[in-house]
C-alpha cells in the first residue's frame, strides 16, 4: 500500500482534469449559444479552471477520505442488496400507480428509485459509494425481473453517478442533510433526463421540463431527505458502529 | 416477498451455444445494442434490429415458454409508452383519429411504433443475458475477464446470497410482530422494514469479519476456484452483436430514417 496520495490511477485522473482544463481553454466554448444573456465564449477561462481545479481537488479528497475497507465494501453491497429488495417491491407496487399518471406526474414516484444511492455514501462515506450501492441495487432489481429489464442496470450507474458528483464536489467531507438533499437533486436529474431521453423523446419540451423538475424533487424529499433520516434512525441503533457514519453517531 | 423472487432461480445451465458464451460477452452485445438503439428513435433501425435478435433467438436456449415467462413484463414498460407518444406525442401529418384535444396523427402513430419496437429490441439482449446467467458466473467474468475490482465483485455476491437468508428473516420478523400484537398498517410495515434493515447491516458486518478471518481483501494475488475464459467463440458472439447493431444503424441510414435523438 502506498502512502502518497499522488501514485498509480490517482495521479493519471488529476493529470487527465489538467489536460482537460487546458484543452477547454485551448479550444473554448462555443460563442452561439448563451445563458443569461452571457454567451458561452465568456465563460471559457472560468470553466477551464473549475474543472482544472475541481478535478484536482477531487481526486485529492478520495485519497483523504481513504481506502475501502472489507466491512465497507459488504455494507455497502448489503445495503444495495436491500435497496434492490425495496425496488422489487416497489417496481409491482408502483405499477397501478404509475399507470394512472401520465408524464409529467409519474416522475412523482421516482424518488423510491435513487434512495440506496444517497443511503450508501451517507453510511459509508467513501468515494464511490453512491455508484456502488445504487448499482448492486440495480442489479439485484434486473435479477428479480422487471419491466425494463437489462437497461434497469444502466439506470442504476447513472442515477448513482448523479448522487456522487454532489458528494465528490463536496471532497467527501460533508455528510449532513444539505450535502443529502443536494445527492438526491443531482440523481433526480439524471433520472428525469434519462427518462425523457430515453422513454419520452418525442413529447413536448416543455413536459420534459416539467418530467424532470418533479422527478429533482422526487429525488430531494424521497432520496435525500428520506436517506438522511433512515441513517439518523440506524445510527441510533448502534448498528452503524464499525463505519465511519457510526463514529459520528452525535452529530448526524 | 418470496413470491416475488422466484425470478432469481429460474436460470439453469444451457446447453445452447450463446446461452454458455461468456457473460462478458453476452453484456458488450447488450451494451453495442442499446447504445445503438438509444442514439436514435425510428422505426426502420429499431425494427431491422429486433429482428436479427429475434432471428438469433434459436440459438439461446430459451424455450418459448422460458422468454415469455422472463420477458413479458417488458411489454408492460413498452406497450404504454407507445400508447401515451401516439396520444401525446408531437403531431405532424394527417390526422387519423380526433377527440377534442387528443389527436393521433401520422407522425405521432409513426413515432409510438418506433418508440415500441425500440424498447423491445434494447430490452430483449439484456432478457436473454439475465435469463441464461447465473449470478456466479457472471461475478467470475466481471472480475477476471473485465477485471473490475474483485473485492467489490465479490462482495456484491456475497451480499446477493443473504437475498434468501433476509427473506426468512422477513418472516420470523412477522411472526414475531403477530406474536406481540403489532397490527396490519403502512407505520407498522415501515417498522418492520427498518428492523429488516438493522438485521441485513449486522449481517453484513459480521460476514465481512468472517471473509477478512479468512484472508479476504488482503493485497495478496488472487486465486480462482472457477478460471473463466474468453475464447474465440466469445469474440464471435461480440462481434456478431457489433454486426446487428452497425447493420440495424446501416439500414436506418440507407432508408434517412435514423435521426440522432440528442440533437
Amino acid at each position: 500500500m502506498s502512502s502518497t496520495p499522488w501514485s498509480g490511477p490517482r495521479l493519471f485522473t488529476a493529470v487527465g482534469a489538467v489536460v482537460l482544463a487546458a484543452v477547454i481553454y485551448l479550444v473554448g466554448l462555443p460563442e452561439g449559444m448563451s445563458v443569461f444573456g452571457t454567451t458561452l465564449a465568456d465563460l471559457t477561462l472560468p470553466a477551464a479552471l473549475f474543472v482544472g481545479t475541481a478535478g484536482v481537488a477531487v481526486t485529492a479528497a478520495t485519497a483523504r477520505a481513504g481506502r475501502w475497507r472489507v466491512v465497507d465494501i459488504v455494507t455497502a453491497s448489503v445495503l444495495g442488496v436491500a435497496g434492490g429488495l425495496v425496488f422489487a417491491i416497489w417496481n409491482a407496487a408502483s405499477t397501478p400507480l404509475r399507470d394512472a399518471m401520465v408524464p409529467p406526474a409519474s416522475a412523482l414516484v421516482v424518488g423510491v428509485w435513487l434512495f440506496p444511492a444517497v443511503l450508501g455514501a451517507l453510511v459509508v462515506r467513501k468515494p464511490g459509494a453512491a455508484v456502488y450501492t445504487e448499482l448492486v441495487a440495480a442489479t439485484l432489481s434486473a435479477l428479480v425481473g422487471n419491466e425494463w429489464g437489462f437497461a434497469t442496470v444502466w439506470y442504476g450507474l447513472v442515477e448513482g453517478m448523479g448522487a456522487e458528483v454532489v458528494f465528490a464536489l463536496l471532497l467527501y467531507r460533508r455528510y449532513g442533510l444539505p450535502s443529502a438533499l443536494f445527492a438526491g437533486a443531482g440523481a433526480g436529474v439524471v433520472v428525469g433526463l434519462m427518462d425523457s431521453l430515453i422513454y419520452y423523446p418525442e413529447v413536448s419540451p416543455g413536459v420534459k421540463l416539467a418530467y424532470v423538475v418533479i422527478a429533482t424533487g422526487s429525488g430531494v424529499v424521497i432520496a435525500g431527505l428520506g436517506s438522511w433520516l433512515l441513517t439518523g434512525a440506524l445510527a441510533r441503533t448502534g448498528t452503524l458502529a464499525p463505519l465511519a457514519s457510526g463514529r459520528s453517531a452525535e452529530r448526524v | 416477498m418470496t413470491a416475488l423472487l422466484h425470478g432469481l432461480d429460474i436460470r439453469e445451465a444451457s446447453r445452447a451455444p450463446l446461452a454458455r458464451a461468456d457473460p462478458a460477452a453476452k453484456l458488450a452485445v447488450a451494451t453495442v445494442i442499446s447504445v445503438a438503439l438509444i442514439l436514435t428513435v425510428d422505426p426502420v433501425t429499431a425494427g431491422v434490429a429486433l429482428a436479427l435478435e429475434l432471428a438469433f433467438l434459436p440459438w439461446c436456449g430459451l424455450s418459448p415458454r422460458k422468454l415469455f415467462r422472463s420477458s413479458w413484463i417488458i411489454l408492460l414498460g413498452a406497450v404504454p409508452a407507445g400508447l401515451l407518444t401516439l396520444v401525446f406525442g408531437v403531431d405532424g401529418g394527417d390526422v387519423l383519429l380526433g377527440l377534442g384535444p387528443v389527436s393521433v396523427t401520422e407522425g405521432s402513430l409513426s413515432s409510438a411504433v418506433a418508440i415500441t419496437l425500440r424498447i423491445l429490441a434494447i430490452g430483449l439482449p439484456g432478457v436473454v443475458l439475465l435469463a441464461t446467467t447465473d449470478p456466479t458466473d457472471l461475478a467470475d467474468s466481471l472480475a477476471q475477464i473485465l477485471r473490475l475490482p474483485h473485492r467489490f465483485v465479490l462482495s456484491a455476491l456475497a451480499a446477493l446470497r443473504l437475498v434468501g437468508l433476509l427473506a426468512q428473516e422477513w418472516q420470523t420478523l412477522t411472526m414475531a410482530r403477530r406474536a406481540r400484537g403489532f397490527d396490519h398498517g403502512l407505520r407498522q410495515l415501515l417498522g418492520q422494514v427498518f428492523a429488516l434493515l438493522v438485521i441485513a447491516i449486522r449481517r453484513g458486518t459480521v460476514l465481512a469479519t468472517t471473509m477478512e478471518a479468512r484472508g479476504f481483501g488482503v493485497d495478496a494475488p488472487r486465486t480462482w476456484a472457477r478460471p473463466a475464459h474468453f475464447g474465440l467463440f466469445d469474440w464471435a458472439v461480440v462481434l456478431g452483436g457489433v454486426a446487428v447493431a452497425a447493420l440495424a444503424t446501416g439500414a436506418g441510414l440507407w432508408l434517412g430514417t435514423w435521426n440522432l435523438v440528442l440533437a
